[in-house]
């Protein structure tokens, strides 16, 4: 999953550029933060555990928009 | 020393633009190099001939087609009443007859850099699959057809929707028999035989626009994904991208083929499947994106075919953006005139 974020252009507003097929997105506050985790090598629950923690969330709720987030960037192709 | 002239066809500036001013373009932005531009146009309409800011002088061709004995009587001409060190040809429809007189521009001192005739045949669009499966990469499955039997039982092959492309120009993407039809009719009055057509591939189509030298090597790659293009399929915006399996696939062609020349390269790539699209032999209308994130090919070219010092290959960066523009120009008749009465302005 890494190699192929990590090649990711991520602007401080959340916007995304992807180097090796020019596509671009724009991702929410919270996302940016879930996308940066992800490419510091977070695992995906340890992401959700820090943001339910952070908004004051149920962690199942969290896990769930993590998970999300995660195939949402796989369907873009942006990870394997 | 004395400025280069070189001659530019493809200057052509408009809806769906001829390469020409941008290579044009291009060779003035070289501040060490020391360029004329010759504009060699078919029509006095060309934008080009006006534009006197970016063409230094033009002239009105004859057709190449047809023998040849006018055309290359028109380039002595010119070489003799104003000069012409170089001619470097952009538009596909006439690189096969200046390949076939290189030999006598050569001995005449007019330089060309190009494919030979082989190169040029061999990325016809009926016969990439050699070069697709020289350099591996995948190809739509593709028919050339040569009449209304060959284009149905094509179809039928393939399965619609599929691509209905003229043999230099033009592309389309048929969704029925009768549009497919219809298209057949209009590339063959327009370019003639073959039709190709092809199997609908999706993904990012991705391009790249380099230069090779003729021994194997690149002078200069980069890489562009097309955001928006025109109801014709023209660029309109789009953006650099650094897409390793492009960039090598394309170096492999240039490594393979001992290609001589400017090219455009073409794929569609989806995950780590890169289908070959198309090669064209020539500088691409949007070669200025290139000089425009620091990879000046134009100026490399003539640099390289006068021997002259080449500087280190720079970098370019991925995510930086083009966007064509219109603008008008405003003159009188005189020019026109001149175009049009003693074929060359001012």
């Amino acid at each position: 999953m890494m190699q192929k974020l990590s090649r990711l252009a991520v602007s401080a507003e959340g916007f995304v550029f992807n180097p090796a097929s020019g596509d671009s997105f724009q991702v929410s506050a919270t996302g940016l933060r879930v996308l940066n985790a992800l490419r510091e090598g977070q695992a995906e629950d340890q992401i959700a555990h820090s943001l339910a923690e952070t908004y004051q969330v149920e962690l199942e709720d969290a896990r769930r928009d993590v998970a999300e987030f995660c195939a949402a960037l796989k369907s873009f192709g942006l990870t394997s | 020393m004395r400025p280069l002239k070189i001659g530019l066809s493809g200057i052509n500036a408009v809806d769906n633009p001829g390469p020409g001013i941008g290579v044009a373009r291009s060779l003035k932005e070289d501040p060490d190099l020391q360029v004329q531009v010759v504009g060699l146009a078919y029509d006095a309409m060309e934008p080009g001939l006006f534009m006197d800011w970016v063409v230094d002088k033009s002239f009105i061709m004859p057709y190449p087609s047809g023998g040849g004995d006018a055309f290359l009587e028109r380039l002595l001409y010119i070489q003799q009443h104003y000069g012409l060190d170089c001619v470097i040809p952009n538009l596909d429809a006439e690189l096969p007859h200046y390949i076939k007189w290189a030999r006598t521009l050569a001995d005449r001192s007019i330089q060309t850099f190009l494919p030979s005739m082989e190169q040029f045949r061999l990325r016809g669009k009926d016969r990439l699959v050699e070069i697709a499966d020289r350099i591996e990469l995948a190809l739509p499955e593709t028919r050339a057809v040569t009449n209304l039997e060959g284009l149905v039982q094509a179809i039928d092959d393939l399965e619609l929707p599929v691509m209905v492309k003229g043999s230099y120009y033009k592309a389309h993407r048929c969704h029925t028999l009768p549009e497919a039809l219809t298209r057949y009719h209009e590339l063959v009055a327009e370019w003639g035989y073959p039709v190709i057509v092809q199997e609908v591939v999706s993904g990012d189509e991705l391009n790249v626009v380099g230069l090779g030298d003729g021994a194997g090597h690149h002078l200069g790659l980069v890489g562009i994904k097309k955001l928006s293009v025109t109801a014709q399929g023209k660029i309109w915006t789009g953006v650099t991208v650094r897409n390793e399996a492009v960039l090598e696939a394309a170096d492999r062609f240039v490594r393979a083929y001992q290609w001589r020349g400017p090219f455009e390269f073409e794929c569609m790539v989806q995950g780590d499947r890169v289908n070959l699209i198309e090669v064209n032999p020539r500088f691409p209308a949007w070669s200025y994106f290139a000089t425009g994130v620091g990879v000046n090919l134009p100026a490399r070219l003539v640099r390289h075919l006068f021997g002259m010092p080449l500087p280190a290959l720079p970098e370019y960066e991925a995510g930086k953006l083009f966007i064509r523009y219109t603008y008008e120009l405003v003159t009188d008749m005189a020019s026109f005139q001149k175009a049009i009465t003693r074929g060359e302005v001012p």
